[in-house]
């Protein structure tokens, strides 16, 4: 049996993808930057992002740790189900294809997800959706850091904080340099690096080791995984699909996109990003259940994808992995980066500290808060196993759940229902969040966001039942109309 | 003072002796979805076998080598015994030893939740698919 004890590849080529490849992404970084002269440029790419790059952008941010590396991890854990309910999460975004249009109709000089909340429900909702969408922002911030320390320690047994560093570093830097123009530009590119690679790590394995000792070694040590009758694995498939919805219903990663194509190209780019993203887990996250049949040893659950591809393709395979994780890595931490320094720079400095502040003085703020979160992150992914939910990616990941999925309700009934209730949006958001995580540590990680969206539903339709709220939609298409109470 | 020196051999052994026996790091009592991570803590290579009976007769050996934890999924109810030595020590001298019980969630509870999944889901479907604003 092998294990960590014997990294794959060499540290001196390790050093040197890393190298190579972060040099590569900051150059492009400045390169596609280098024209943004406002923060609106800086935030929004000027407004006019066409459909391949839309497409591209959309589905590359959402391949992300969370897909090469926790779908692996969650077939190991949950089996067949685990890895076709992760490829659930591509409703997510092909549900989100007719509210991206219905945003732009609604919003076309909006700038996020925190502007629609604001001007939608008023203040109290939109502090309450502040803390909500910076939790899972921070989360998946966190988990992408952590996911890039343990890829690099587990293909190179380099240490998990220097590596962390580094791909963390990378992605702050081009960032700074390129805002979205920049991160939807790489994420291009990094598309067609995650989809040919994990497709031939897939077809590796397939070949090299087969679906009769796959089945064999899994029937004799963990029988589980193959049966379609596994409670917690049952439990797990609308938790996901409900995750994933609530990920990007309310994220400003998401809503920044939808601001930033082009006319009618958000509806087109979100429905094809999702359906090409759909087999993507599927591809990732199947090499998992080859670990019993290579009798490898997995130190932590977010580590298989890593160890069952080095493992069976031997110094290609570790190098092709790393190029792939490396690229999904950067596609969504940069993403995010971005996407939330927007949302603390409009509704957190200038919504509640600057109110005044000019256009160069926001784009100068942008900035300083992309290094900011940048620390925060390198903080807290510091303490990986350490802190009691920062544990693995998918329980870190699956505890932000119980927020993110609270938010779906208060979005799409914010978007369609004329009479939403906005204490009830606020209501809805705190109780689903409240409970979702009382499941999460009473239950199990697979249920918290199924019980966040189901008491958000119920506290959502009860007020805006009981106590209907009308609102004139034209006050969204100015974005610093006036305020409800 | 003779006697310190006399003793000083004994208590640098002390710490490589208690060192030498690996122990596992607060093992999991239960698990309800089949899977856990093992952890323990030496200074040398193991050797990590599983039993599903008390009397380890039906033991295979699931680790050996120099990693300090394992992730253990997809085992049916069941209870699960789990004993640790060095690799260099004797086959049948065990260092510790530690026990699961695996009792998964019943499939009311599991079809319980997959329901109310589906119809959060389906209100969702029905509410984008009006498309527009409710008045």
């Amino acid at each position: 049996m092998t294990g960590l004890d014997d990294p794959i590849l060499p540290t001196s080529i390790a050093w040197g993808l890393l190298a190579a490849f972060s040099v590569l992404w900051v150059v492009l970084g400045w390169w596609l930057g280098r024209h943004n002269k406002t923060a609106e440029d800086h935030m929004l790419a000027g407004r006019n992002v066409g459909l391949a790059l839309a497409t591209a952008t959309a589905m590359a941010t959402w391949v992300t740790a969370n897909t090469t590396m926790t779908a692996p991890q969650l077939a190991l854990q949950l089996g067949v189900w685990g890895m076709l309910g992760y490829s659930l999460g591509a409703l997510g975004l092909i549900l989100f294809a007719p509210l991206a249009r219905r945003i732009r109709e609604l919003m076309p000089a909006g700038f996020t997800s925190g502007d629609f909340i604001r001007l939608r429900y008023g203040k109290f909702t939109w502090r309450v959706f502040l803390v909500v969408s910076l939790i899972y922002a921070f989360g998946w911030l966190v988990s992408m850091a952590m996911a890039g320390g343990v890829l690099i320690n587990a293909l190179a047994g380099i240490d998990y904080r220097v590596g962390m560093t580094v791909i963390l570093t990378v992605c702050v830097l081009y960032t700074l340099l390129g805002g979205l123009r920049a991160v939807i530009g790489t994420d291009f590119i990094q598309t067609v690096i995650i989809i040919a690679g994990a497709a031939f790590i897939a077809w590796l394995t397939i070949d090299k080791v087969g679906f009769e000792a796959i089945h064999f070694n899994l029937m004799e040590e963990r029988p589980e995984l193959l049966n379609l009758l596994f409670p917690a694995a049952i439990m797990f498939l609308f938790n996901n699909l409900l995750f994933g919805v609530g990920e990007i219903f309310h994220s400003n990663v998401w809503w920044s996109r939808a601001f930033a194509f082009g006319r009618n190209v958000g509806f087109r780019a979100y429905l094809f990003g999702g359906l090409l993203w759909l087999p993507i887990p599927i591809v990732a996250g199947f090499i998992a259940l080859a670990t019993p049949a290579l009798g490898i040893n997995v130190p932590a659950a977010d580590m298989v994808g890593p160890l069952v591809a080095a493992e069976v393709l031997g110094l290609t395979g570790a190098i092709v992995v790393f190029i792939v994780v490396f690229a999904a890595l950067a596609s969504s931490l940069d993403s995010l980066l971005a996407a939330t320094s927007d949302l603390v720079t409009r509704d957190i400095y200038r919504g509640h500290i600057r109110p005044h502040a000019s256009e160069q003085h926001q784009f100068r703020a942008t900035k300083v808060i992309v290094v900011l979160l940048g620390l925060v992150t390198w903080l807290a992914a510091s303490y990986r196993g350490e802190l009691p939910i920062v544990g693995s990616l998918a329980e870190l990941l699956y505890f932000t759940g119980a927020f993110v999925a609270s938010a779906i309700w208060p979005i799409v009934a914010g978007l369609y229902w004329q009479r939403a209730n906005p204490q009830g949006a606020a209501w809805s958001m705190i109780l689903g969040s409240g409970i979702g995580l009382a499941s999460y540590f009473l239950i199990g990680f697979y249920v918290a966001a199924l019980v966040g969206a189901a008491v958000s539903l119920a506290v959502m339709v009860l007020s805006t039942w009981l106590m209907p709220r009308p609102f004139d939609w034209g006050r969204l298409a100015r974005p610093d109309g006036e305020v409800p109470a | 003072m003779r006697f310190f020196r006399a003793l000083l051999p004994f208590l640098l052994c002390l710490p490589l002796a208690a060192g030498a026996q690996p122990t596992f790091d607060a093992p999991p009592e239960r698990s309800t979805d089949g899977g856990f991570t093992l952890a323990w803590e030496a200074d040398a290579p193991v050797v990590l076998e599983q039993a599903s009976g008390p009397d380890h007769a039906n033991a295979r050996i699931l680790y050996e080598g120099g990693d300090t934890s394992t992730v253990i999924s997809g085992l049916p109810d069941g209870d699960y015994r789990f004993r640790l030595r060095a690799a260099d020590a004797d086959a049948e001298q065990w260092a510790d030893q530690a026990t699961v019980t695996v009792k998964h969630h019943s499939l009311a509870r599991a079809f319980g939740f997959f329901a109310v999944g589906a119809v959060v889901f389906l209100v969702l479907i029905g509410a984008i698919l009006r498309g527009r604003p409710r008045s």
